[in-house]
């Protein structure tokens, strides 16, 4: 292939995005989630991941599927605890849970190795260069299936159910729709998808400090799918076009910026996201794709 | 027997010490979401603006400590008025709803945070001309700063209780809060009172920073570390309930030192955090 290695790199990172964003989609767009602990489940697949790799010796696919299957436990385990609270409870709930990942992260040197760093993660094919080649295919269909059903779920019955106990949960529970166990299902699949994402970005980061497990993922991700438009399926994945696409892939590898200022690039980033979630929330509150309705 | 007790002791003291801040910062939370309805992530960085004003005054100027912190807190509560009028009055306008509301106060908090990281750097500040006075207490050192702290604490939390409970201003602040239609046909001025809620909350965030600050060092993610566990601590002491809020803030504070004297200081806040989530899951089973 003609393209240098870091723009698989940028590509595969902003499809993750992508993936994340259209989770979140579902998961508030569709059923009035809340969920601001996005880094923690896609950090436990990142992390258990290259903990059962490196550490444990299993091979590639069985620790994609533990990983996977770690993250959605927690997923499990954490929406039985919270899912019926009020809104404002369940976000504080999954950031404290984003939070105590990342701190296990930190503290459980034993089986993440701290701050020191936990490497390095092979590729899923071994195809000599074109090994990010691959690891970008394989993440491109991941993504390509996680819209797919996405815009699937917006018609099917089931999604307009989740609507419905977004809109009414009083009303849908009264129609004799088990609500809480609809919602629990559905948080504890999308919140595990986004820890298989977590397990495959391992492999796009190669090298895991418990830095990569910081709260701006989650941010991030929230102000794509704000800017996108949280009702449509498509809305993460304009969201991320529109902002981290231009930051992470346009500015960083097309702009040439002078040395002395590329360290201010990632703060005045985050700083333009903050300024921009607001004008949107004020002046377009439903995003890019809302006005379509 | 005798090393529980003296850990217990020691948990207690400490505790105290380490949420006196802490109560400063969950009052002053506790305030805007009893009034508003929402929570503002944003407060973050007022304890983070309160603390760089103080150094600022302390480090640039040279004040001494003491000093710094009374125009540091009055800049704070400038600021808490500035988003109020500038974002979030004009959002609540708008109709936005509360879920979007917290959104929206965490782009103002990202603007905000690395707003001032393009002003200050990442760098670590430390107060100057700083040389406290240690006292002993129970086996334990105690600085001046942390007695102050306290004082101040039990000094601000008595007047916010006056105010809440005793004057008009707080009762027409409870007034707005339970119904504000009702309120409005009253005669009651909501942006006059709303303008004062925020400014004291400001107040209260930023001496939060300047002392957390003192403790340790100042630097732009302050707040942000903070902010989980304020918002943690007045969702589970009630909302706008400033007595809840007080007894929680005491609560975690003792919990997290009791911890962080026989383990890593981040095992204290997991334990503190997944303590939390059950403990709402318990209040909303006895509700």
């Amino acid at each position: 292939m003609g393209l240098p290695t870091y723009v698989f790199y940028s590509l595969s990172i902003i499809l993750v995005y992508v993936s994340l964003a259209t989770l979140l989609q579902m998961q508030f767009g569709q059923l009035g989630i809340v969920n601001f602990g996005i880094v923690g489940f896609w950090g436990l697949g990142l992390y258990g991941f290259g903990v059962l790799l490196l550490q444990y010796g299993v091979p590639y696919l069985p620790s994609l599927i533990l990983a996977t299957a770690l993250a959605t436990l927690a997923a499990f385990v954490l929406g039985w605890i919270i899912l019926d609270l009020d809104s404002q409870s369940v976000l504080v709930a999954t950031l404290a849970f984003a939070t105590v990942v990342a701190d296990l992260a930190t503290t459980e040197k034993w089986l993440t190795e701290g701050i020191r760093g936990l490497g390095s993660i092979p590729y899923p094919l071994d195809l000599g260069g074109d090994s990010e080649l691959g690891l970008f295919l394989i993440i491109l269909v991941a993504t390509c299936g996680v819209l797919f059903y996405a815009v699937r779920l917006r018609r099917a019955p089931y999604g307009r159910l989740l609507a419905g106990i977004r809109d009414n949960e009083v009303l849908a529970r009264g129609i004799g729709k088990p609500t809480l166990r609809h919602k629990l299902i559905f948080f504890t699949v999308t919140s595990g998808a986004m820890g298989f994402f977590g397990a495959l970005s391992a492999s796009i980061q190669h090298f895991l400090v418990p830095t990569l497990v910081a709260p701006t993922v989650t941010f991030s991700v929230w102000i794509a799918l704000i800017v996108g438009g949280r009702q449509s399926p498509l809305g993460g994945l304009i969201g991320v076009l529109a902002t981290i696409a231009v930051f992470d892939f346009l500015i960083e590898l097309f702009v040439p910026i002078p040395a002395g200022y590329a360290q201010y690039l990632p703060i005045v980033k985050l700083m333009l996201y903050g300024l921009t979630l607001m004008i949107v929330l004020l002046y377009r509150p439903l995003g890019i794709l809302g006005a379509r309705k | 027997m005798t090393i529980l007790t003296s850990w217990l002791t020691n948990a207690l003291t400490l505790g105290l010490i380490e949420a006196a801040p802490l109560v400063l910062a969950a009052v002053g939370f506790t305030l805007i979401y009893y009034l508003n309805g929402f929570i503002n992530v944003a407060y973050a960085e007022n304890i983070t603006l309160g603390a760089f004003f103080a150094v600022i005054f302390n480090s640039v100027l040279g004040l001494n400590f003491y000093l710094t912190i009374v125009p540091a807190a009055l800049l704070s509560g400038v600021v808490s008025v500035l988003t109020y009028l500038l974002v979030f009055r004009p959002a609540m306008l708008r109709g936005v709803g509360p879920t979007e509301m917290i959104i929206l106060s965490v782009g103002l908090s990202f603007f905000i945070r690395y707003g001032s990281r393009l002003v200050f750097g990442g760098d670590l500040y430390n107060f100057d001309n700083v040389s406290p006075a240690y006292y002993s207490f129970l086996g334990m050192g105690i600085t001046s700063f942390q007695i102050v702290a306290l004082i101040l604490v039990g000094a601000i939390t008595i007047a916010l209780y006056f105010f809440i409970y005793r004057t008009s201003y707080g009762e027409r602040m409870r007034a707005l809060a339970s119904n504000e239609d009702l309120a409005l046909v009253s005669g009651i001025d909501p942006v006059r009172v709303s303008v004062l809620v925020w400014f004291i909350a400001g107040v209260a965030g930023g001496l939060a920073g300047v002392f957390y600050g003192v403790f340790s060092f100042v630097n732009t993610l302050l707040g942000w570390k903070l902010i989980l566990i304020v918002m943690m601590v007045s969702i589970v002491g009630g909302i706008g309930n400033v007595r809840g809020a007080l007894l929680a803030s005491f609560g975690a504070g003792i919990i997290t030192a009791g911890i962080a004297l026989v383990a890593s200081p981040l095992y204290g806040e997991i334990a503190l955090l997944l303590l939390f989530i059950v403990v709402l899951r318990l209040k909303r089973a006895r509700a």
